[in-house]
C-alpha cells in the first residue's frame, strides 16, 4: 500500500510547481487572445479568434514571422555546416586539441546577454573594436555602422548567433564520432577509399541521427533566442530585425496590445510543440535501434 | 616507426591548428574586446585603438561603486541560489522515484517534463507577468527564484534519473537484507553516492538562473531589485552616454566566475544529457 502510493507523492511536488508556472500561464494566455481587452489587462467580451485575424492582418507580425523562419535556418544551418567540420578535426589526435576544445566551447560559457552586450559595442560604429580591427587589416576604409540598418545588423545577428550555437552542437557531434569505430576507417582505407569517400560512406551515415537530434533541438533554441536581438537592436532600427520573440515583447511590454501579444504567444506555443513532437519520435526512434 | 607517427601527428597538429584558426579568432574576438575595454583609461575607450596605453586595474573598483554593482551581485546571488536549492530538493524525490518505481502516469510525466523542458520562458513571459501581477509580486527576487526553480525543475529530474538509473540496485537490496529500512537506505547507501550527480546538477541550475535574461527583465522594474545581467543592459539600453569601460568591466566580473565553472563541468553536462537521451 505504501509503496504504491509513495512514488506520485514523491513527484508531485515538482509536478504542482511546474504545471502552476507553465498551465496556468497558457491557460490565461488563451483567455486574453480569445477576448477583447484592454491594456490593463481587464477581460471584456469574447471575441473568438479576432486577436489571431489581426495578427495575419498585421504586416510588422508576418514580417517578424517571416524573418523568424529566416534567422532559424540561418543559425541551425550555419552551426550545423561549420560544427561538422569542426567536430571531425577535434575528433582526430594532435597537440593542443585540449585547448583547442575549450576555446571553441567559450562561447557557451557565457550568458547570451553578456555576449549580446560585448558585440553591440563591438559593432559600435565610430569607436568600436570590429572596425578599428578591419580597418588595421586593410579590409574597410571607412567605418561602418554595423546596426544602423537591418542590412548589415542582421547579418551580425545571424552570424553571432551561429557562433554560441557551434559548441553545443559541436559536442553532440563529438559524442557522436566517438561511437564510429576506427576499424571501419581502417577498412575502407585498406580497400582505397579517398578521404571524401569516407565521409560520404561511413562518417556521414553514422553520425545522421545526432545530425537529426542537433537540427530539432537548436531550432527549438534558436527559435525561442531573445537576447542576442533584444539587447543588440531592441528589433530596430523601425522594426527591421524583429522576429517573434522581440515583436511579442513589444506588442506586450511597449504597445500594450495584450490580445494579439497572447495570440503570438500561442502561435508560437503551437510551433514549439510541432518541434517537441519531432524531437520525441526522433528519440524514441534512436532507442527501438 | 615512432618518427612516422610523430611526424604524422606534427603534420596533423599543424593542419588542424590552421583550420581551426579563423573560428578561434572569431570566438576569442569578443574575449578581448570585452577585456581590452575594462582595462583602458576612460579617455582612451572612445579612441579606436587596440591595446590601452596602461592598465588601469582601477576601472574595475569605480564600476564596482558607480554601476551599484554589488547590490545586484547579491541579487544574482540570492535568486540563483534559492532557485537551485529549491529546484533540488524538489527534483531529488521525484528523479528517485521515476528510477526505483514503476508506476502508472510514468510515460506520461517523463513527456510532460520534456515538454516543459522545450518551452522557453519568453513564451509564457506574459501570462507569467499577469500571474504574478494577481499576486503582487511583481519586483520580488523571491518569487523571480521560485519561477527559475519552476523551469528549471524538468531540467534537473531529467538529469537525476539519468545518473540515479546509473546506480546499480544491488547496493540498496544488500541494505534491506541487512534489515535497513528504505528511508535508512536511502540516507546512507543511496543518497552519499549520487552527491556527486547532486553537485554537478545543482551547479548547472545555479548557471541557468544566473544567466536568465527575459523574465528578470520582465518582472524586475526598479534598480534595487536587478539581477546582474538586466543590471549590465540597463546600463547600455536607452542611453546617450554610455561608460563602456564600466559596462565591459561589470560583464567580465559577471561572465568570468561562472564561465570558468561552465568549462570545467561541461563534459559532465554532455554525459547526464547523453544518458538521459539514451534511455
Amino acid at each position: 500500500m505504501q509503496s504504491r502510493t509513495l512514488p506520485y507523492l514523491l513527484t508531485l511536488p515538482s509536478l504542482f510547481l511546474a504545471a502552476v508556472v507553465i498551465f496556468w500561464p497558457v491557460w490565461d494566455l488563451a483567455q486574453i487572445s480569445t477576448h477583447d481587452v484592454n491594456r490593463f489587462g481587464q477581460l471584456r467580451d469574447f471575441s473568438g479568434l479576432a486577436n489571431f485575424w489581426a495578427l495575419a492582418a498585421d504586416p510588422d507580425f508576418m514580417a517578424a514571422l517571416w524573418r523568424t523562419g529566416l534567422w532559424t535556418v540561418l543559425v541551425v544551418g550555419g552551426a550545423l555546416l561549420l560544427s561538422i567540420p569542426v567536430a571531425m578535426i577535434l575528433n582526430t589526435d594532435f597537440y593542443g586539441r585540449g585547448l583547442a576544445r575549450v576555446i571553441i566551447m567559450l562561447p557557451w560559457a557565457v550568458s547570451l546577454t553578456m555576449t549580446a552586450v560585448v558585440w553591440r559595442w563591438a559593432l559600435n560604429g565610430e569607436s568600436g573594436m570590429l572596425n578599428s580591427a578591419l580597418m588595421k587589416l586593410g579590409i574597410i576604409s571607412q567605418n561602418i555602422q554595423w546596426l544602423a540598418s537591418a542590412e548589415t545588423a542582421f547579418p551580425m545577428q545571424v552570424l553571432i548567433g551561429i557562433l554560441v550555437t557551434v559548441p553545443f552542437t559541436t559536442t553532440i557531434f563529438l559524442g557522436g564520432l566517438s561511437s564510429i569505430p576506427d576499424d571501419l576507417y581502417e577498412a575502407a582505407a585498406l580497400e582505397g577509399a579517398t578521404l571524401f569517400q569516407q565521409f560520404r560512406e561511413i562518417t556521414f551515415p553514422l553520425l545522421r541521427p545526432f545530425i537529426n537530434i542537433a537540427i530539432v533541438l537548436n531550432t527549438i533554441y534558436v527559435f525561442n533566442s531573445f537576447p542576442i536581438i533584444w539587447v543588440m537592436t531592441q528589433g530596430g532600427p523601425a522594426n527591421s530585425t524583429d522576429i517573434l520573440v522581440t515583436h511579442l515583447y513589444k506588442l506586450a511590454f511597449r504597445i500594450g496590445k495584450l490580445g494579439e501579444a497572447s495570440a503570438v504567444s500561442l502561435v508560437m506555443f503551437a510551433i514549439l510543440l510541432v518541434f517537441t513532437m519531432i524531437y520525441v519520435r526522433l528519440a524514441m526512434r534512436e532507442q527501438r535501434t | 616507426m615512432t618518427s612516422t607517427l610523430m611526424t604524422g601527428k606534427l603534420k596533423r597538429t599543424i593542419i588542424a591548428w590552421l583550420l581551426l584558426a579563423p573560428l578561434i579568432a572569431v570566438t576569442i574576438f569578443p574575449f578581448a574586446v570585452m577585456f581590452l575595454t575594462a582595462v583602458k583609461p576612460r579617455t582612451e575607450v572612445l579612441t579606436p585603438t587596440w591595446w590601452p596605453s596602461e592598465f588601469r586595474w582601477s576601472n574595475f573598483a569605480d564600476m564596482w561603486v558607480a554601476t551599484g554593482f554589488g547590490q545586484a551581485l547579491l541579487n544574482s546571488l540570492y535568486v540563483s541560489a534559492l532557485a537551485t536549492v529549491g529546484a533540488i530538493l524538489i527534483s531529488v524525490p521525484a528523479a528517485y522515484a521515476m528510477s526505483r518505481f514503476r508506476f502508472a502516469g510514468y510515460g506520461a510525466f517523463r513527456q510532460f517534463l520534456l515538454i516543459s523542458q522545450m518551452i522557453s520562458p519568453i513564451v509564457l513571459v506574459l501570462g507569467l507577468f499577469r500571474l504574478m501581477a494577481a499576486w503582487g509580486l511583481v519586483e520580488s527576487t523571491t518569487a523571480l527564484g521560485f519561477i527559475y526553480m519552476a523551469f528549471n525543475v524538468a531540467f534537473t529530474v531529467w538529469m537525476l534519473q539519468s545518473y540515479f538509473d546509473t546506480i546499480p540496485r544491488d547496493l540498496e537490496e544488500a541494505a534491506w537484507m541487512e534489515g535497513a529500512g528504505r528511508w535508512l537506505t536511502l540516507r546512507k547507501v543511496f543518497l552519499p553516492l549520487c552527491l556527486p550527480a547532486i553537485a554537478v546538477t545543482a551547479i548547472f541550475t545555479f548557471i541557468n538562473a544566473w544567466n536568465e535574461f527575459v523574465v528578470a527583465l520582465t518582472m524586475l522594474r526598479s534598480q534595487e531589485s536587478y539581477t546582474l545581467p538586466i543590471q549590465v543592459f540597463s546600463l547600455v539600453a536607452g542611453r546617450y552616454t554610455i561608460e563602456w569601460h564600466h559596462v565591459m568591466a561589470a560583464t567580465l566580473l559577471a561572465t568570468l566566475p561562472v564561465a570558468i565553472l561552465f568549462t570545467w563541468l561541461q563534459r559532465y553536462l554532455v554525459r547526464g544529457l547523453a544518458l538521459g537521451a539514451v534511455k
